[in-house]
């Protein structure tokens, strides 16, 4: 099903019986776990207006099959953006996509990932229920914050149908320096330039070298470039390097995973490649196979499957941590019949 | 009787310097910086670690009697009110700072630590903990997680929500657990992020993982007068256009001014109609660059006065943060009211605001985080010339007016007691039943701190008045099922 409006995912929702799973643009298909067989698949795509965009106000309301590409054309020529840069992104995928994965790039090292972005939202729950939380204003306390608790949800609390985000100004210039070093270099250069209070908007540690990226008026990021080690990148080269941190989610085996940020070096050692945002700790990590992630998880405790070759049958989720059977009670009052992405979350639920 | 079983239990469990239950005590802990709400708690309990407040929490859900967290009482939405018959949880003394990490720029702090004291523990790494509420010399980490707390600086910075890794909470039944995680990536949903501004109804946190950031390497101000709220309200919105993202900007109107100059030296023109305080920070070459752009998007203004040094930049936040407090040498009572609009919508909000007051014959002053719209209106009134209830609705009225221009009922004190009967007109049934679903997974009992956010026919009565429909519904930008 391929609902166009709100009120035809409602109805969708609340007058097709059994099971359902939810899919965007399907760039993250093979996220979490496989959903069960027999599902009723609602589509997203259809859902892709722009509901409302003043550029002084900097937010801007979507429906949740919106290509976060599309949102980005639109804010560009108002000299804005979604500081948003998930990996996935330039394949499609959809602004509620990237909310129900809680996906990032690069860019979370300054602007953290959607949950720090969507500022109000609209979901449709397994009976139908239409219910909205946040607004349209970035300050904001009133209210659960439904928004950020369906990050990471993975279709499986509600259906994400609209979605108000904060927008940030598109930078007058940027400028990538590339420092070659391995694991526990990078997390001691990293230090080192956060101590300087250069302030990159990414450090991000891949294939060998760490990349800082300083955004913001065209002398200042120049000076700030040129007092950091390593060398500063052209144009093309610059593309070119980020352009190999996100292909890393594009390997056989991928897991993202958060760990202290000197833990860096134990995550590396099981890793084939690596796109860490090395001063925050969060890592995009290709594996060479299984056994290697069951090892991640062996060490680590939030570690999300992002890819697996096909065939294989490890389970999506590795030992429980404190919070699961929190997010069962959760899942139970949302969805008590259990009707949205059975098996996303199997082995825990 | 439940209540004394309870009282037993924990003095039994927490010593008898752990209870607090002669009513003359009990009274110190009747009421949060909202004075006009006051309940006298039943108990208070004193726990001095994290396994205490578990002891004290299972012990109050398995005598099914309600309670309520509080850190330093400092909120301003009645979020702390005690119920009669339940336990007001104290955290003060859960006030240890555990560890400083300056390697991976993170402290875990217990949450009766002032939110100060860790940028103070933190200075000697050179970092800071970011969000600065305006009583963060007092106001503790826990209650800014529950408050979500925001400051001058979460235009640039973010709130609260932003710089919290992970808490240590005792859930609602009892059980100790862990929310969020070593890094800002959690498997599975962001519980964390549901957590951090629920007001103290899902659960009592027992410690904090904060980030820290570096200081700013250079920070520019200035004060910058203008002839009216209006020409301020243009230049915010030019500041905002040209791109930049200064750090704070802040806005009093005349009124607020007077008060502040009163109380504090501040330096501020007593005459001028609002000012605005800009402040940018960051490195040094860029801070420079941006600072002249905000500087010629000022051109409007009558006066800039540009802090010439780290002096006359804290004289100008003295009297910015001195603001609410200063109203109380311009009338003998006042009400803090905290509502969010759109800023482009900030000079109608200003306006309608003005018409209000002089309907009610009371005066407003205005106080506010100009950056991101979030109002502080002062309403000043007299207790003993009987202008209470007038002055209340009028502060009620403002808050529901924001609601109307496309905002928010509050942006940073919380919803609470104060405006848990105004919530209908934000959000729907539907909207509230949801957010329901969320606290009954955590506290199917409803035992932690009951009353708070959601209105109830007891406390709202016929008050809160049909819903009305969000601008962008009645646009038709939006549809409600």
């Amino acid at each position: 099903m391929k609902p166009a409006t709100l009120a035809e995912l409602r109805d969708a929702v609340r007058d097709t019986d059994g099971p359902l799973v939810v899919r965007g643009a399907g760039t993250a298909a093979g996220w979490a776990g496989t959903p069960l067989p027999g599902a009723t698949e609602i589509e997203t795509t259809g859902l892709d207006r722009l509901l409302a965009y003043n550029p002084d106000d900097m937010t801007v309301a979507v429906e949740a099959g919106m290509p976060l590409t599309r949102l980005q054309a639109e804010l560009a020529p108002h000299g804005q953006r979604i500081a948003l840069d998930a990996a996935r992104t330039p394949a499609g995928a959809t602004v509620g996509g990237l909310v129900a994965t809680a996906d990032s790039g690069p860019l979370r090292h300054s602007h953290g990932g959607p949950r720090d972005l969507v500022i109000g939202v609209t979901v449709v729950l397994a009976d139908g229920t239409v219910a909205r939380s946040g607004g349209h204003v970035i300050k904001n306390v009133a209210g659960y914050d439904l928004g950020k608790l369906f990050c990471g949800s993975f279709g499986t609390l509600g259906v994400i149908a609209e979605v108000v985000l904060r927008v940030h100004p598109l930078p007058p210039a940027t400028r990538t320096v590339a420092l070659p070093c391995d694991a526990v270099e990078a997390v001691d250069a990293a230090g080192r330039l956060l101590a300087a209070r250069l302030e990159p908007v990414a450090l991000e540690w891949c294939d060998g070298s760490l990349l800082a990226r300083y955004e913001g008026g065209p002398s200042s990021v120049e000076r700030r470039a040129a007092v950091t080690p390593g060398t500063p990148l052209d144009g093309a080269a610059e593309a070119k390097a980020w352009q190999r941190v996100g292909d890393v989610s594009e390997e056989q085996t991928v897991v993202r995973c958060g760990t202290r940020p000197d833990q860096l070096p134990y995550v590396a050692k099981h890793a084939t490649r690596v796109a860490s945002s090395v001063a925050v700790g969060v890592h995009t990590v290709a594996v060479a196979g299984d056994a290697e992630v069951e090892r991640l998880r062996a060490e680590f405790e939030h570690v999300t499957l992002c890819r697996r070759p096909p065939g294989s049958d490890l389970p999506a989720w590795g030992r429980p941590h404190t919070a699961v059977p929190l997010m069962r009670a959760v899942k139970q009052r949302f969805d008590p019949a259990g009707r949205l992405g059975a098996g996303r979350f199997a082995p825990w639920f | 009787m439940a209540l004394t079983d309870l009282r037993d239990k924990l003095v039994a469990d927490l010593g008898r310097d752990g209870v607090i239950d002669d009513p003359a005590h009990l009274r110190t802990y009747e009421c949060d910086a909202l004075t006009g709400y006051r309940v006298v708690p039943a108990l208070v309990v004193l726990p001095r670690d994290a396994g205490e407040v578990a002891t004290a929490v299972r012990a109050c859900a398995e005598h099914g009697v309600p309670f309520v967290a509080r850190g330093a009482g400092t909120g301003l939405s009645g979020g702390a009110l005690p119920t009669a018959d339940g336990v007001v949880i104290s955290l003060q003394r859960l006030r240890r700072i555990i560890e400083v990490d300056p390697v991976n720029r993170r402290a875990v702090v217990q949450p009766g630590v002032t939110n100060l004291d860790i940028s103070k523990a933190a200075a000697a790494y050179g970092l800071y903990y970011a969000p600065d509420p305006s009583s963060q010399q007092v106001c503790t980490i826990g209650g800014n997680v529950a408050e979500n707390s925001g400051g001058a600086h979460c235009l640039k910075y973010g709130f609260t929500a932003n710089h919290v890794l992970a808490v240590d909470v005792v859930l609602p039944d009892g059980t100790p657990t862990r929310l969020g995680g070593d890094a800002p990536h959690q498997a599975g949903f962001d519980l964390l992020g549901a957590f951090v501004g629920s007001e103290g109804t899902l659960g009592v946190v027992t410690a904090v993982v904060v980030r820290l950031l570096h200081t700013p390497a250079t920070v520019r101000t200035l004060a910058a007068d203008f002839d009216s709220t209006e020409t301020a309200g243009a230049a915010v919105t030019a500041v905002i256009a040209a791109g930049i993202v200064p750090a704070a900007i802040e806005m009093m109107d005349n009124l607020a001014i007077q008060a502040v100059n009163e109380a504090v030296d501040a330096g501020f023109d007593p005459d001028t109609a609002a000012v605005l305080i800009i402040e940018l920070d960051g490195p040094a070459d860029e801070v420079e660059e941006r600072f002249a752009e905000v500087t010629a998007v000022c051109t409007a203004a009558t006066r800039v006065t540009i802090a010439r040094d780290a002096e006359q930049r804290a004289r100008f936040w003295r009297g910015r943060k001195a603001a609410f407090a200063a109203v109380g040498r311009l009338s003998p009572n006042y009400f803090v009211q905290d509502g969010v609009v759109p800023r482009t919508r900030l000079g109608e909000a200003l306006a309608r605001i003005a018409a209000m007051a002089d309907e009610a014959g009371l005066r407003v002053a205005n106080v506010f985080h100009a950056g991101d719209g979030n109002l502080h209106p002062l309403v000043l009134y007299s207790e003993a010339a009987g202008e209470h209830e007038r002055a209340e609705a009028l502060s009620s009225a403002i808050a529901e007016l924001c609601v109307e221009l496309g905002g928010s009922l509050s942006g940073e004190h919380g919803i609470g007691t104060d405006k848990a009967c105004s919530m209908p007109r934000m959000f729907s049934t539907d909207d509230l039943e949801t957010m329901k679903r969320l606290r009954a997974a955590f506290d199917p009992a409803g035992l932690c701190n009951p009353g708070k956010i959601f209105p109830t026919p007891r406390l709202c009565g016929e008050r809160p008045g049909p819903y009305r429909p969000h601008p962008l519904e009645s646009a038709g930008v939006i549809e409600r099922l």
